[in-house]
C-alpha cells in the first residue's frame, strides 16, 4: 500500500498550537481538558480544538490560509473562544513550550485509546511529553515537492528554534536552554529528522518497510523535526515551541509560508547530506544559546552567528514577503533580531523580577490573553 | 526548707503536652488502619478514635480535658478557613453568574429544607432557623484534608472548594444575624439583639482586614520566599485567633474575611499561594479527634430520626440547588450530583458555634445540641466517604495517592 498524497494549493498554511490549561489558584497545571472541551463545544468557534496526550493541554488549529493577517485574525478569535470558555471554569490558558514548575509524574494522560497506547509504548516519556509545540503546515502541490522542500527546510530549522524558543523553564528549574522542550522530543525512538530520500516514490518505499517491520503504523507515529503529511498535502515542520503570544505564533507561520516560497520558486541549492551531518549540532546550540547561537551553514562549510544567518535570509525573502504581503511579520522578526530577544527572554526577565515562577505562570497567561505588555516592565511585578 | 525535687510529682506537670501528642499519635494510627484496613478515609479513623476516647465512651478524653485543649481547635479552625478564604474566589462568582445562582441556591434550599424538616419535629422557629443555616456550611476541613491526602485536582475540586467558601461565608453571617432572634428569645432586648450581630460581623471582618493588610506589607517588604512567607502567615493566623477570642469576635468571621481579603484585594499578588502540607495536616489531625471526641454515639439513640431527616432533607436541597443551575455553568448533571454528593460533610464548625451559643445561653446550646448534633455525628462518619467518592468518581484524585492508600 502506498500513501496517497492529497494536492494541495501551494504555499497555504495552517497552524496548530498545542496551549496549556492553567489553575488560577496556584498557577500549576490543572486537569481540565474535558470539561474545557466539553464547554467550547456549546458554542460556535472557528478553526478546531481538541485534547493532546495530557488532562492539561489542549490543541487548537486552523483552518488553512493564505494570507498571514487572516490566519492572525482567526488565531485572535480561536484564542479569545477558549479563554471564554476557561473563564467560566476558573482555568486559565497560556502559550509558553514548558509549564515552569508542573511536575511530570503530577499529569494524567487523556482518556482515549491513542493516548493510553502511547502510554503504554513509552511509558513515563508520554506523562514527559507535556510539552508544547507550534506546528506549522505548508502547502505543497506533490509529493516529490514535499520532498524536496522538507529536505531544503532542514537548513533552517535552528532558526525556527532561535525565534519562537518558550522553554527556559522545566520542572521548577532554569535548564540554561532557550528551548529546553525539545530536549523532551529527544528521548523518543522515532524522532530527528526523515531519511535522505530523493522522491515521494523512494519515501514511500522506506515508509513500507518500516511498516511491515512493525515500526510504525501510520505517519504520525514518526516525531520527526520535519515530516511530510499526505494526507493534508503539506510538509509539517514541528519544531517550534508555542510562541507566548498569537502575533508571534502568527509570525513564524508567516516566515515559514516566505521561506518556502523562496525555496520552491527560487529553487537556491540542492537537497544535501551534508546539511543533516551538521543537523543535530545546529539543532542544539538553537536550543542551548537561541539568539545568541552559533551556527554552521553546511552549504558554505562555514561558522557564524545564527543572527547572522536570519538577517541574510531576510533580505533573500523581500521579494517573496512583497508577494504574499508578509512583510510586517518579517520586520517583527528584524526585531527580534536586533533586540536579540525572544519568548525566553521574556521569561527569564520576568522571573527575574518577580522570583517566583508561579507569577511567571500568571503573567504569561495574561500575557496570551493580550492583556499584559509583551515588554517587560517594572510597573507589572509592583 | 523544702527539698528540691529532682524527681517528677504526681499528677505530671507536662500532661497536656503529652495529651496532644497521644491523641496525635492515637489519631494517626487509627486513620491509618481505616485507610489501610478498611479502605475508608483517614478522617474516619481520626473521628472513630475520638469518639471511643471521648466522654461518650472510654472518657479518657474528658470534658475539662478538651476544655484545655480548645486552644488547638481555635487554632486549626483559623488555619482551615484561613485556606478556604482564600479559595473562594470572588471574580469567578461574578463572570459565572450560573455558577454563584447555583451556590446561592444550593443554600438557600438546603436551608428552607431542613427548616421545615426541623420544624416538622416540633421545634421552636429561632432553634430550627438555626439549625438549618447551620445545614447550609459544608465542612472545609473535612474537603482540605481529602483534598490534600489524595492530591485531588481537577475543575470539580476547584468548583467544590469554591462553593463551600461561598456557603460558610452565608451560613456564618446567617447564623451570626440569628445570635440576634436568640438575644431577644431570652432576654427580650433589643439593643443587644441589633448590636451583638453587627459587633461580630463588623469587628471580625474590620480584623481579618487588618490581618491581611499587615500580611501584605510584611510580605513585599520579606519578598517571595515561599518559606519566610509560611511562618508569616502563621504568625498572622495565630494573632488573629488571639485577638478575636481577647476581643469576643468570631474566629470563624475573621479568618474567613482573612483568607478571602488575601486572595480578591492582593491586586499586585504579593502574597504566595503557600501550602501549609504537613505541618497543617498535623493541626487537623487533633481537630478531627477533638471533634470525635465532642460526639456522642447517644446522641443518636435520642434523636436518631430527627438526624437522619435533617441530613436527607440537607442532601435534598443541595443536589436540587446544585442540580438546578450547574449545568447551565458548563457542568454536566452527572457532574454537578458529584458536585453535591461532595458537599456533604458538615462543618465541625458547627459543634463549635453551638458552643459558643452555650456559653452566652447554656439552656440555647442545650436545645440546639439536642437537634444538630444527631446530624453532626452521622455527617462526621459519613461526610469523608462521599466526599472522596465523588472525587474518585469524578476521575480528580491522584493515581499515585490511590496506590499509595
Amino acid at each position: 500500500m502506498t500513501l496517497e498524497f492529497s494536492r494541495s494549493e501551494p504555499l497555504t498554511m495552517g497552524i496548530e498550537l498545542e496551549l496549556m490549561i492553567l489553575s488560577t489558584h496556584d498557577w500549576d497545571l490543572m486537569r481540565g481538558a474535558a470539561d474545557l472541551l466539553a464547554l467550547i463545544e456549546k458554542s460556535p468557534h472557528p478553526g478546531d480544538i481538541k485534547p493532546e496526550i495530557t488532562e492539561s493541554m489542549i490543541e487548537i488549529s486552523t483552518a488553512v490560509h493564505t494570507n498571514y493577517r487572516e490566519m492572525l485574525l482567526e488565531l485572535s478569535a480561536l484564542r479569545d473562544a477558549v479563554i471564554k470558555s476557561a473563564q467560566r471554569l476558573n482555568l486559565a490558558i497560556a502559550g509558553g513550550g514548558t509549564h515552569p514548575f508542573q511536575h511530570w509524574s503530577d499529569q494524567r494522560i487523556f482518556p482515549k485509546e491513542r493516548f493510553y497506547h502511547l502510554h503504554e509504548m513509552y511509558g513515563y516519556l508520554a506523562k514527559q511529553f507535556t510539552v508544547f509545540g507550534q506546528h506549522i503546515h505548508i502547502g505543497v502541490p506533490s509529493g516529490d515537492d514535499a520532498i524536496y522542500l522538507a529536505h531544503m527546510m532542514s537548513r533552517y530549522m535552528p532558526h525556527f528554534i532561535a525565534l519562537s524558543a518558550s522553554s527556559p523553564f522545566s520542572q521548577g528549574m532554569d535548564t540554561d536552554f532557550d528551548s529546553s522542550r525539545l530536549n523532551n522530543i529527544n528521548a523518543f525512538p522515532l524522532s530527528g529528522t526523515m531519511p535522505f530520500v530523493r522522491d515521494w516514490q523512494e519515501f514511500n518505499g522506506y515508509f513500507d518497510t518500516m511498516r511491515s517491520l512493525q515500526v510504525v503504523e501510520t505517519m504520525k507515529d514518526f516525531y520527526w523535526d520535519i515530516r511530510p503529511k499526505p494526507e493534508f498535502g503539506t510538509i509539517e515542520i514541528r519544531v517550534c515551541d508555542t510562541p507566548l503570544t498569537v502575533e508571534k505564533a502568527a509570525v513564524l507561520g508567516a516566515y515559514a509560508q516566505t521561506l518556502a516560497r523562496h525555496l520552491m520558486l527560487d529553487r537556491p541549492r540542492e537537497p544535501s547530506q551534508d546539511v543533516y551531518r551538521v543537523y543535530s549540532f545546529n539543532r542544539f546550540t538553537a536550543c542551548r544559546y537561541g539568539m545568541q547561537a552559533g551556527f554552521i551553514d553546511a552549504y558554505a562549510r562555514s561558522r557564524r552567528l545564527l543572527k547572522e544567518d536570519i538577517a541574510e535570509t531576510l533580505v533573500a525573502l523581500a521579494p517573496h514577503s512583497e508577494a504574499l504581503d508578509t512583510g510586517s511579520a518579517l520586520a517583527g522578526i528584524g526585531a527580534n533580531l536586533e533586540s536579540g530577544q525572544n519568548d525566553s527572554g521574556w521569561l527569564r526577565d520576568t522571573f527575574k523580577q518577580t522570583k517566583s515562577l508561579s507569577d511567571v505562570v500568571r503573567l504569561q497567561s495574561r500575557l496570551w490573553a493580550g492583556e499584559q505588555r509583551a515588554q517587560p516592565d517594572r510597573r507589572i511585578a509592583e | 526548707m523544702d527539698e528540691i525535687s529532682i524527681l517528677p510529682t504526681f499528677p505530671l506537670f507536662a500532661a497536656n503536652m503529652m495529651l496532644v501528642g497521644a491523641v496525635l499519635l492515637c489519631g494517626l494510627a487509627s486513620g491509618h488502619m481505616f485507610a489501610r484496613y478498611l479502605r475508608l478515609p483517614r478522617i474516619t479513623g481520626f473521628v472513630a478514635v475520638g469518639l471511643v476516647l471521648g466522654p461518650g465512651m472510654l472518657n479518657l478524653l474528658d470534658r475539662s480535658t478538651l476544655t484545655e485543649l480548645s486552644i488547638f481547635v481555635d487554632f486549626s479552625l483559623g488555619l482551615i478557613l484561613f485556606e478556604l478564604g482564600r479559595r473562594l474566589d470572588l471574580r469567578w462568582l461574578t463572570r459565572d453568574g450560573w455558577l454563584l445562582a447555583s451556590g446561592v441556591a444550593e443554600c438557600l434550599l438546603s436551608f428552607v429544607l431542613v427548616y421545615w424538616t426541623v420544624r416538622f419535629f416540633d421545634v421552636a422557629p429561632v432553634y430550627a432557623a438555626t439549625a438549618a443555616a447551620i445545614a447550609m456550611s459544608t465542612s472545609p476541613a473535612v474537603l482540605l484534608m481529602i483534598v490534600h491526602d489524595q492530591r485531588a485536582k481537577g475543575p470539580l475540586t476547584e468548583r467544590m472548594l469554591t462553593l463551600t467558601g461561598l456557603n460558610n461565608v452565608i451560613a456564618f453571617l446567617v447564623v451570626t444575624l440569628l445570635f440576634g432572634f436568640v438575644h431577644l428569645e431570652y432576654q427580650g432586648n433589643w439593643t443587644r439583639a441589633l448590636l451583638h450581630p453587627v459587633y461580630l460581623i463588623a469587628g471580625s471582618g474590620a480584623l481579618g482586614y487588618l490581618a491581611f493588610v499587615v500580611g501584605r506589607l510584611l510580605a513585599r517588604w520579606f519578598g517571595k520566599r515561599e518559606d519566610i512567607q509560611f511562618i508569616m502567615l502563621l504568625g498572622l493566623i495565630v494573632a488573629t485567633v488571639g485577638l478575636a477570642l481577647s476581643y469576643k469576635f468570631s474566629v470563624v468571621l475573621a479568618l474567613l474575611a482573612f483568607g478571602v481579603f488575601a486572595k480578591n484585594l492582593d491586586r499586585n499578588h504579593d502574597l504566595m499561594a503557600v501550602e501549609f502540607g504537613p505541618g497543617g495536616q498535623l493541626f487537623l489531625v487533633v481537630l478531627f479527634v477533638i471533634t470525635g471526641a465532642g460526639l456522642q454515639l447517644s446522641e443518636l439513640a435520642v434523636a436518631g430520626g430527627l438526624g437522619l431527616a435533617f441530613v436527607l432533607a440537607r442532601l435534598a436541597g443541595k443536589l436540587a440547588g446544585l442540580a438546578i443551575f450547574a449545568p447551565l455553568s458548563g457542568l454536566t448533571q452527572k457532574k454537578s450530583a458529584l458536585l453535591g454528593i461532595g458537599m456533604v460533610p458538615m462543618s465541625a464548625i458547627a459543634v463549635v458555634m453551638v458552643q459558643g451559643a452555650s456559653q452566652l445561653y447554656p439552656e440555647f446550646g442545650a436545645k440546639l445540641s439536642s437537634i444538630v448534633l444527631s446530624a453532626v455525628v452521622i455527617l462526621e462518619l459519613v461526610g469523608p466517604l462521599a466526599t472522596q467518592w465523588a472525587l474518585k468518581r469524578a476521575g480528580e484524585i491522584d493515581a499515585i495517592a490511590e496506590e499509595r492508600q
